[in-house]
């Protein structure tokens, strides 16, 4: 298979192993039931992720363009950073998944592979952490934004709905990386 | 326990997650949220740590980063690349080393659509290496070669890395973009030399390839023009206040679209692999920002970045010395951890310093570039040899030996730019007054 050479370098740079998208069959395999919802929940978030990128990007041109004859997309400053929220944040559990993240493991890619195991269990479960306090005070600020009624300037629109999405991606997130966490790291060339 | 101590043991403990194996911009996130609540309290870092990541995620300012992303992966997955290789190929592939040259020639026009350095040496491994191949260029040479050329993203506009600090040191993308274009060009023009030097030596390198006709040659011309029309208005649209930087990235990531389409070399496939690259580099970026301005909001309640200062203020010393020690740090910092990432970690810390001893933002923006650059290809975490190797199934050790003769001519070129700041500064001062 094409996808399996580039895997070599993906793990430093987090960049360009071409053709293993989302979209594409993936390499990972996973047969536990853990392991295939959390591939399709970070996949279906990734599919939305990619229509709200191309999104962003047709709406900034038509507002361009629109601008030049004087009749501008009102709003469009606060949608696409409202858009930007979605594209990052419903790529995140995908991009931890294909271990886009960069981390340094020129040094641990050499200790004796028990310590290895025991660093990362340590290093995900430091991970899950962090995203569950994130996940939680994230929803917090959506029960906040909609108690209080926060809006956008322009067009008045409600802000708690972007938070809980975003609090939910990063329960995901955790999802992934408990994944990550019990499955056996693929061996690297 | 002081402020500075609480700072000293937090960077500590930052260090001991990098080299756990903590993704970077996770571990700056923990380690800023566990320096918050020890210094303000846990409520407050809670807060803190939800606030910071919302705000990065949700705000206009960053769009930028994934609309530029996607503009060099649209052109990559749409064989912009080989066009311009092709033509670079047909006017100087005669002369030896020839290839090489051209590969320099061909990504220095592609680099004014693509900012980021890995998919460019991606793009011309698959390219140019063979066609090298075909004429027995030395595969030192020839996979030395792809490695460096992806490095002039970094300081040729869109640059990735420039918009990066622009956002993180509050300066003009724009007046940034235009600061990179002659120094870009000055560190294309000396791997040219580079490689001049170094098949004259050994003419066994790099054999001479066909030579072309004019006609050929002219035929050859008119993506290559495209793509330059295509950064005039995009850098032309953004300089003149014509476009936020976020609007200049999805114009120009539309007519490199348009542009791939009228050639029949997109589809809906190649599209989808463009996105889904962006998407996860994208992804990566801002995770690394959201972790740095966390950790940046715990610096500043510690105030580590004026210790800093008044630390190198007291060395007594010259400001060059002081800015020779930073570039140091940079290059020792970003040799071991991940260039992007040292710069995102590191410069909050170190602007104070530079702006406090009279430089220029813009100009330190493109030392910080230049510096960066040569880290992606320097040993032991030299991203771009990676993917070389990767790609050609070299092994890393050759990729290096190729790297090295150009590392010679870079680090002349962040000589001449730190003492003649005026080659820098020159275009955006009289372009934006």
């Amino acid at each position: 298979m094409a996808q399996e050479k580039p895997l070599i370098y993906m793990k430093f740079a987090g960049l360009s192993r071409a053709g293993e998208s989302g979209f594409v069959e993936s390499t990972v395999k996973t047969k536990s039931y853990l392991g295939g919802l959390n591939r399709i929940f970070s996949r279906f978030l990734f599919v939305i992720a990619g229509f709200a990128l191309t999104g962003t990007m047709l709406l900034t041109v038509a507002d361009v363009i629109l601008r030049a004859f004087k009749r501008p997309i009102l709003g469009t400053y606060e949608l696409v950073g409202l858009l930007g929220a979605v594209v990052i944040g419903f790529a995140l559990p995908q991009t931890s998944r294909l271990k886009g993240h960069v981390m340094m493991d020129f040094l641990t890619g050499k200790l004796p592979d028990t310590l290895q195991s025991v660093l990362r269990i340590l290093t995900r479960l430091l991970a899950i952490g962090l995203f569950a306090i994130l996940g939680w005070n994230t929803w917090s600020m959506g029960n906040d934004f909609y108690r209080v009624g926060e809006v956008t300037p322009t067009l008045q629109l409600p802000l708690y709905p972007v938070t809980y999405l975003m609090a939910l991606c990063f329960f995901i997130e955790c999802l992934v990386l408990f994944v990550d966490m019990l499955e056996k790291r693929e061996l690297e060339p | 326990m002081s402020f500075a101590t609480i700072g000293l043991l937090v960077i500590l403990l930052l260090f001991v997650f990098f080299f756990m194996g903590l993704e970077i911009g996770f571990s700056m996130a923990l380690a800023g949220f566990i320096g918050f609540a020890a210094i303000v309290n846990v409520d407050a870092a809670f807060n803190l740590v939800a606030k910071d990541v919302f705000s990065v995620l949700s705000s206009y300012g960053f769009t930028v980063i994934p609309m530029f992303v996607l503009m060099g992966q649209v052109g990559a997955s749409g064989g912009v690349a080989r066009n311009l290789y092709d033509s670079a190929y047909k006017f100087i592939g005669h002369v030896p080393g020839g290839l090489a040259i051209g590969t320099v020639a061909a990504a220095t026009v592609f680099k004014a659509i693509c900012g980021s350095s890995p998919a460019t040496a991606a793009t011309f491994a698959t390219i140019a290496v063979p066609e090298m191949d075909r004429y027995n260029y030395d595969r030192r040479l020839s996979c030395g070669t792809v490695a460096t050329v992806g490095t002039l993203g970094i300081l040729i506009p869109p640059s990735v890395v420039l918009i990066v600090y622009g956002i993180l040191t509050e300066t003009s993308i724009g007046k940034l973009f235009l600061a990179g274009i002659i120094p870009g060009l000055i560190v294309a023009f000396s791997f040219v030399m580079t490689l001049f030097g170094w098949s004259a030596m050994n003419p066994n390198l790099g054999p001479k390839g066909e030579k072309s006709s004019w006609k050929e040659r002219f035929s050859s011309l008119p993506p290559v023009l495209v793509v330059l029309s295509i950064f005039l208005i995009v850098v032309g649209g953004l300089m003149m206040g014509f476009f936020t930087p976020t609007e200049a990235g999805s114009v120009g990531t539309f007519a490199v679209l348009i542009l791939t389409l009228c050639k029949k070399d997109m589809d809906l496939k190649r599209f989808i692999q463009a996105v889904s690259e962006t998407l996860r580099i994208a992804c990566m970026v801002i995770m690394l920002i959201a972790g740095a301005t966390i950790l940046g909001h715990f610096f500043a309640v510690t105030r580590t970045p004026y210790i800093v200062a008044s630390w190198l203020e007291g060395l007594q010393v010259d400001r060059t010395v002081i800015m020779l020690i930073i570039i140091s740090v940079y290059l020792i910092g970003g040799s071991f951890i991940e260039d992007l990432a040292f710069l995102i970690l590191a410069t909050p810390i170190f602007l104070p310093v530079v702006l406090k001893m009279g430089y220029d933002p813009i100009w330190f923006g493109v030392i910080v570039s230049v510096v960066t650059m040569i880290g992606v290809i320097l040993p032991p975490m030299a991203i771009n040899a990676f993917v070389v190797s990767g790609v050609c199934k070299e092994p890393v050790g050759t990729v290096y030996k190729g790297i090295y003769p150009f590392i010679i001519g870079m680090s002349l070129c962040l000589l001449l730019l730190l003492f003649f700041p005026q080659i820098s500064l020159w275009l955006p001062n009289m372009m934006m007054e």
